[in-house]
């Protein structure tokens, strides 16, 4: 998809095959004045997978996770985005506070062309959004406020979806039903791009991790490829290359 | 899709602010409306007064001095005929128009008659004028050897002051919807701004904005209106070039007042500085009083503002019986400043896009 506003991103090319990449960032660098955010950072979103973007604070993944849905124009490199458009969920909920959620899910259905009533009922059934429907967004809970801002993103199938930290403020069960969501959709050929600091939660069901640190790619492996060693989880492996790689920036022993 | 879907948005939206909506658009517009009834007295100060000859004998010494005598009391200005002083009347350009009668040097002359027109439909000038009548008659008593006689002469329908500020207030309307309530729903589309920046784009939303809150404006209009036939004013409203110019006025207001807001990126110090451009323009746009009253200075200012010209316009539509091609330059003026608006408007939403 070509977005007319940003000249740095180009068209996706309808004849990809599967394992050709849905969304691809080549060579993002971003500064903001003398600060550098990302330094020639490659981001390549396969269809069917389960991305996880993870680094810490400070690391870039907003800044990136931003480029890619357009929000953002890069100091230098290209994007490549799905001609559909990016399903955006957003770290601070997204949406019209002063409308019903099922005003702001109906909003955007003709915004982006929605018309999938089941799937529109499946997502609120799953996020449990049924029972708030008729109640004024901005008197959400901070986890139904997620939920809906979840929803949103995902109401019109988009071929990838970028949701930027989308366990926060959700509970337990809800987090093990949007899991579900998420594989579900993953399995149907969507991919799915999450930015996140619970890499814990995510651990069991990615495909692909990329690890942020200080603006540069740490880690861009396949899940299949990844060697824990001698570290018990995905999230102890990570914590450790991130201290690895704060010790050598700083020059700690 | 964009368009219609943002549309029906901002419809659901209107219902949750049904009772801001109800307030700023029946209650303040019918209040300020019956306030006008208040209203009775005018200050008189300075104002432009146009000056011509009755005819072809009078010479230019004679228009010379009586120009020089009009300099002490209005900003005296000679025309070349009649029918254009007529005209500069009509378009506000001139609060009163002085015709001098030949022969005032005349020895064998004993009694002039000097002719002090004035328009019927502005109100505020019309204590000022008798006070320029009676000055200006001693004035031209003293300088020539014939008794001169002032008479002044009221054109066009004569209408109350409250006639006269019912479309100054529905302006005003339209400047406070402009430079508040219009800001304080962009501020509030902030929330979910970059949802929308994926979604759709900042100018579709801008512009879905501008045109629903403009097609608004027809709601005070009809309040107004309800308001005018209560008190059985004679006012126009519903003309149709005097709608076409109010909206004309709203959509430059807005484009102002949003670009500000963009260029602020959707702040509330946007919002504060709207509020500031809107007292500026209610102070410097000389609605209710004519030019060149309290200042000169004001005069000239007033001059500059397109809001002024919007009034004239709409003033004279709804209050005097003229036709619409009389003020064709003023409209032409007003659409041109309405297209730099709208351009600036771009911009800053260019320059917001590559800013974020």
């Amino acid at each position: 998809m070509t977005r007319p506003t940003d000249d740095d991103r180009t068209g996706g090319d309808d004849h990809r095959n599967d394992h050709d990449p849905i969304l691809a960032l080549r060579e993002i660098s971003k500064a903001y004045g003398d600060v550098t955010a990302l330094s020639g950072v490659d981001l390549s979103v396969e269809p069917g997978t389960i991305h996880a973007l993870v680094g810490p604070n400070g690391s870039g993944k907003t800044t990136l996770f931003r480029i890619a849905l357009g929000l953002t124009r890069p100091s230098s490199g290209s994007v490549d985005a799905p001609a559909d458009g990016i399903g955006p969920g957003f770290q601070r909920a997204n949406f019209y506070r002063d409308l019903t959620v099922a005003e702001n899910l109906d909003v955007f259905a003709a915004l982006t062309g929605a018309d999938d009533e089941a799937w529109r009922e499946e997502l609120c059934s799953t996020l449990r959004l049924d029972r708030v429907r008729d109640r004024r967004a901005g008197d959400l809970s901070g986890g139904f406020g997620k939920k809906l801002d979840l929803a949103l993103a995902l109401l019109n199938r988009p071929a990838v979806v970028c949701l930027d930290e989308p366990m926060g403020d959700l509970d337990d069960v809800s987090k093990t039903n949007l899991l579900d969501l998420l594989t579900d959709y993953r399995d149907e050929g969507h991919a799915v791009v999450v930015s996140t600091h619970q890499l814990g939660a995510f651990a069991d069901v990615i495909d692909h991790l990329t690890v942020l640190h200080d603006g540069a790619v740490l880690v861009d492996e396949p899940r299949a490829a990844i060697d824990l060693g001698e570290h018990d989880s995905l999230h102890d492996l990570y914590v450790a290359r991130s201290l690895a790689a704060e010790r050598d920036a700083t020059g700690d022993i | 899709m964009d368009i219609p879907s943002l549309l029906g948005k901002e419809v659901r939206w209107s219902r949750h602010r049904l009772v801001t909506l109800c307030f700023l658009l029946l209650v303040l517009p019918a209040f300020f409306a019956t306030t006008t009834a208040a209203f009775g007295t005018v200050i008189p100060e300075d104002a432009p007064v146009g000056i011509v000859a009755e005819n072809e004998s009078v010479t230019d010494d004679e228009i010379a001095l009586i120009k020089g005598g009009l300099t002490l009391f209005s900003e005296p200005r000679v025309y070349e005929n009649a029918s254009a002083a007529r005209r500069a009347l009509q378009r506000e350009q001139v609060y009163a128009v002085l015709e001098v009668p030949p022969g005032l040097y005349d020895d064998g002359t004993n009694n002039v008659t000097f002719t002090l027109t004035v328009d019927g439909s502005v109100v505020p000038f019309e204590q000022p004028s008798k006070a320029i009548q009676g000055i200006a008659g001693g004035y031209l008593d003293r300088e020539f050897d014939a008794d001169v006689t002032v008479r002044r002469e009221v054109v066009g329908g004569t209408h109350s002051l409250s006639e006269y500020l019912l479309p100054v207030f529905l302006l005003g309307i339209v400047m406070l919807f402009a430079f508040t309530y219009l800001p304080y729903t962009l501020a509030r589309e902030r929330d979910v701004l970059d949802r929308l920046l994926v979604e759709s784009s900042l100018d579709a939303v801008v512009a879905t904005k501008i045109g629903y809150f403009a097609a608004l404006m027809l709601i005070p209009t009809l309040a107004f209106g309800a308001a005018a036939a209560y008190l059985n004013y004679s006012v126009t409203l519903f003309a149709p070039g005097a709608i076409a110019v109010l909206l004309l006025t709203f959509v430059y207001l807005a484009a102002i007042s949003t670009s500000i807001m963009i260029l602020t990126n959707f702040d509330t110090v946007g919002r504060f500085l709207n509020v500031a451009v809107l007292l500026a323009a209610i102070t410097f746009s000389n609605l209710v009083y004519p030019v060149g009253f309290f200042s000169p200075v004001r005069r000239e200012i007033a001059r500059l503002i397109p809001l002024h010209y919007s009034m004239v316009v709409t003033r004279s539509l709804t209050l005097k019986d003229t036709p619409p091609s009389l003020y064709g330059d003023y409209v032409l003026a007003l659409v041109g400043f309405t297209v730099l608006t709208l351009f600036v408007l771009k911009l800053s939403i260019e320059r917001y896009k590559r800013t974020i």
